[in-house]
């Protein structure tokens, strides 16, 4: 087992000192329109900040620079000449590698109409594109070159399942609406008419020589009747059917009792 | 003085350092091919041994032990170190995996692959695994060192999976890289660098085979952060598989070694992580109980059937298991839990919020819909790399009974007052009717009487 600090040494270089790494220089990029002109062109260093570029679907997005290293100056190829396309918002990254040939030029060439294999799917966004050059032997550098925006992808569908792995939208269920009543003036006012006929009676009574005595033979009947009624109003009220037929027998044959002896009485 | 303090170092020195327990079960089958040995990982065994698992060694070629014995898996816990091997026996090959994992309760598998195409290959490939074509392991030329660039460093992601510990320090890996599906059940835990790419190429000579790889495969170039190196498949029914991309990931070599002057690689930490997850230890939930009653009734009593537009609460109780203290504690934090009220589709599907007293418990009150028929409870929660939580009960919704309606209503004043008039107004005739005839026949009688005499 050999010693852990003697290990494997690891160097990490830090990014901010200017230390011999590849780099590149002539960096320009064109874009063409469908009929080979340029619309657009760039031109394009380490040191500079990104800028933003253009492609619509007809047109040809051109680069070239040459690659060469600053500590033996000169130009090389190196191992690895990608191109990163990096979408912040939603995360999508393609890489797309350069051919670059023997004398350190490369060159690319990318058309919307077949666009390369690695390229993500593209929004309304612009992509971040940036150069990642490595080699085996001479120490690699990533340099931020522009913003390009494309015309957006026709998007993937996701997996079927997918949506369950997340929050889903809420459901609520649309109640039919409550039952709207009618004003109880308007209720009130009917009861009133329906009521109006009493009104009618009970001033014509004043006309009809009635006079009431009560009659012990009549009077059980009488109040039996009315306990049917009363009996009517509570089955409204409260009762069940099993419970008003039952007291309703029971209340009936009180009933039939008593009316046979009133009727008793008038012989 | 002394010797109660030598007591206390005795009693201390007793207790496991780094007791983890697996809640479902201790025992663990490391197959592992001849050109790998033991004492090369012994950090990461003992390790595992030390957290209370069993852990048994054979070469895939052996016949002992095996995985099932008449029907029944033997082992809770499979780690296949097979990543060159071509010839597995039958009881540890593709075939007899799927079977463990389908059983209940499962086994759950730890699985090393390399550059190399083998059976394990072809048993990745079914979960929905890409990998690139055989012999490219991956490779990185940053950050710039003197180690081979097949050793890559890769540091702990901004947003990592809830699985890794906080602060992890930058890992070794050397090994293969491969792509996940859309399968929502695959999730990445530890991706490949931006900078890295799968290439057999050791020269800056071979820069022209990279550029028409990436052509030929048609697939494009294998590389970026989009690929991971380690990645994780909770399966529906509980049973969690890990890939790794390569098995030197846990060896003793890649945990003692130092990425930075002074600073030791997170690699002990991250297959203690990766075990500890595959093995459910971490992330593992449970629905304890989930009931329903009508909103008002303090007995809490479970219906068969409920009313249209009932308020009906619901309550569930999930726990975590917890697996220093060996058993399942009380979860209140989980966010986005939510229930669905269904007949066919969700009528309704609402949040269910933690009740605030009661650890673990979480309820939600709602009003049945107007239609009737039979519903179900319904609670699905997955989230990639958690145990599934499931709940399904039935319950009916009826129409209400014929008493069940609003009575006594406003609008029907009319007529109740209509038909208790006739009610009064036939006792008032019936007393006018049966009285004045007793006062004519009285009238009568007295005429009567008076003619006779």
């Amino acid at each position: 087992m050999k010693p852990s600090s003697a290990l494997y040494p690891l160097v990490l270089a830090l990014a901010s000192v200017c230390s011999a790494k590849l780099s590149f220089k002539s960096g320009s990029a064109v874009v063409n329109a469908k009929d080979g002109s340029p619309s657009q062109s760039l031109k394009f260093d380490p040191s500079q900040g990104t800028k933003p570029l253009r492609v619509a679907q007809d047109e040809t997005l051109k680069l070239q620079f040459t690659v060469f290293d600053d500590a033996e100056k000169r130009d090389v190829q190196p191992h690895q000449t990608f191109l990163r396309f990096y979408d912040e918002k939603t995360d999508e990254e393609g890489i797309v590698p350069i051919k670059v040939g023997r004398d350190g030029k490369a060159r690319f060439s990318m058309n919307l109409r077949k666009p390369p294999v690695g390229l993500p799917p593209t929004t309304f966004d612009p992509l971040h594109v940036s150069l990642i050059l490595g080699s085996f032997r001479h120490e690699g550098a990533v340099y931020d070159l522009f913003d390009l925006s494309l015309p957006p992808s026709a998007s993937t569908p996701p997996h079927p399942e997918e949506s369950s792995f997340h929050v889903q939208p809420e459901i609520a269920h649309t109640f039919r609406p409550d039952q709207k009543s009618p004003p109880k003036f308007i209720s009130l006012v009917f009861a009133g008419l329906v009521l109006s006929p009493w009104a009618v009676l009970l001033g014509l009574l004043r006309y009809l020589p009635i006079s009431l005595q009560p009659d012990t033979k009549t009077l059980p009947f009488l109040a039996c009747l009315a306990s049917f009624e009363g009996l009517l109003f509570w089955y409204w009220v409260d009762l069940y059917l099993g419970q008003v037929l039952m007291y309703g027998a029971a209340l009936g044959l009180a009933t039939a009792i008593a009316g046979k002896r009133a009727l008793s009485s008038f012989n | 003085m002394r010797i109660s303090r030598l007591f206390a170092a005795l009693l201390v020195s007793l207790v496991p350092t780094a007791l983890a327990r697996s809640s479902t079960g201790d025992k663990v089958l490391v197959v592992m091919e001849p050109t790998l040995k033991a004492e090369d990982y012994s950090l990461f065994f003992n390790n595992l041994r030390s957290r209370g698992y069993e852990v048994f060694f054979r070469a895939p070629n052996e016949k002992m032990p095996t995985t099932m014995s008449y029907d029944i898996p033997q082992f809770s816990h499979i780690i296949m170190f097979t990543p060159t091997a071509k010839n597995l026996e039958a009881d540890v090959g593709p075939q007899a995996l799927f079977t463990l994992l389908k059983e209940n309760p499962s086994t759950n598998i730890l699985v090393a692959l390399s550059p190399k195409r083998t059976p394990m290959s072809d048993f990745a490939a079914e979960f929905n695994i890409g990998l690139p074509p055989p012999n490219t392991p991956l490779i990185s030329h940053f950050p710039p060192r003197s180690s081979p660039h097949t050793q890559l460093i890769i540091n702990s992601p901004s947003k990592a999976h809830p699985l890794l510990s906080k602060n992890l320090p930058p890992v070794l890996f050397e090994g293969q890289a491969h792509l996940l599906g859309d399968n929502p059940l695959l999730f990445p835990i530890l991706n490949a660098p931006v900078e890295s790419f799968s290439t057999d190429g050791t020269e800056d000579r071979r820069a022209d085979s990279v550029v028409e790889a990436s052509d030929k495969g048609g697939e494009g170039l294998w590389a970026g952060s989009k690929m991971s190196v380690v990645s994780g498949f909770q399966a529906t029914n509980g049973a969690r598989i890990a890939f790794v991309g390569g098995v030197k990931l846990f060896s003793d070599e890649f945990a003692k070694a130092e990425v930075a002057p002074g600073k030791r690689s997170g690699n002990g930490q991250l297959a203690q992580d990766i075990a500890a997850w595959t093995f459910q230890e971490t992330l593992v939930y449970k629905v304890d109980s989930a009931t329903h009653f009508l909103e008002g009734d303090e007995t809490r009593t479970e219906q068969e059937k409920y009313t249209t537009n009932d308020r009906v609460t619901f309550t569930m109780e999930i726990s975590q298991f917890d697996p220093i203290k060996n058993k399942y504690i009380p979860k209140s934090d989980i966010q986005e839990l939510q229930l669905e009220f269904t007949m066919l589709d969700p009528h309704i599907r609402t949040g269910l919020q933690a009740v605030a007293d009661k650890p673990g418990t979480y309820s939600v009150t709602f009003r049945a819909p107007d239609r009737h028929g039979v519903f179900k409870f319904v609670v699905n929660h997955k989230r990639k790399g958690i145990t599934p939580l499931q709940v399904a009960m039935p319950v009916a919704v009826v129409p209400p009974r014929h008493d069940g309606y609003p009575r006594f209503l406003s609008a029907a004043w009319p007529y109740y007052i209509g038909a208790i008039s006739t009610s009064v107004g036939f006792i008032f005739f019936c007393i006018v009717y049966l009285g004045a005839e007793s006062a004519t026949e009285r009238k009568r009688k007295e005429k009567g009487k008076n003619k006779v005499e």
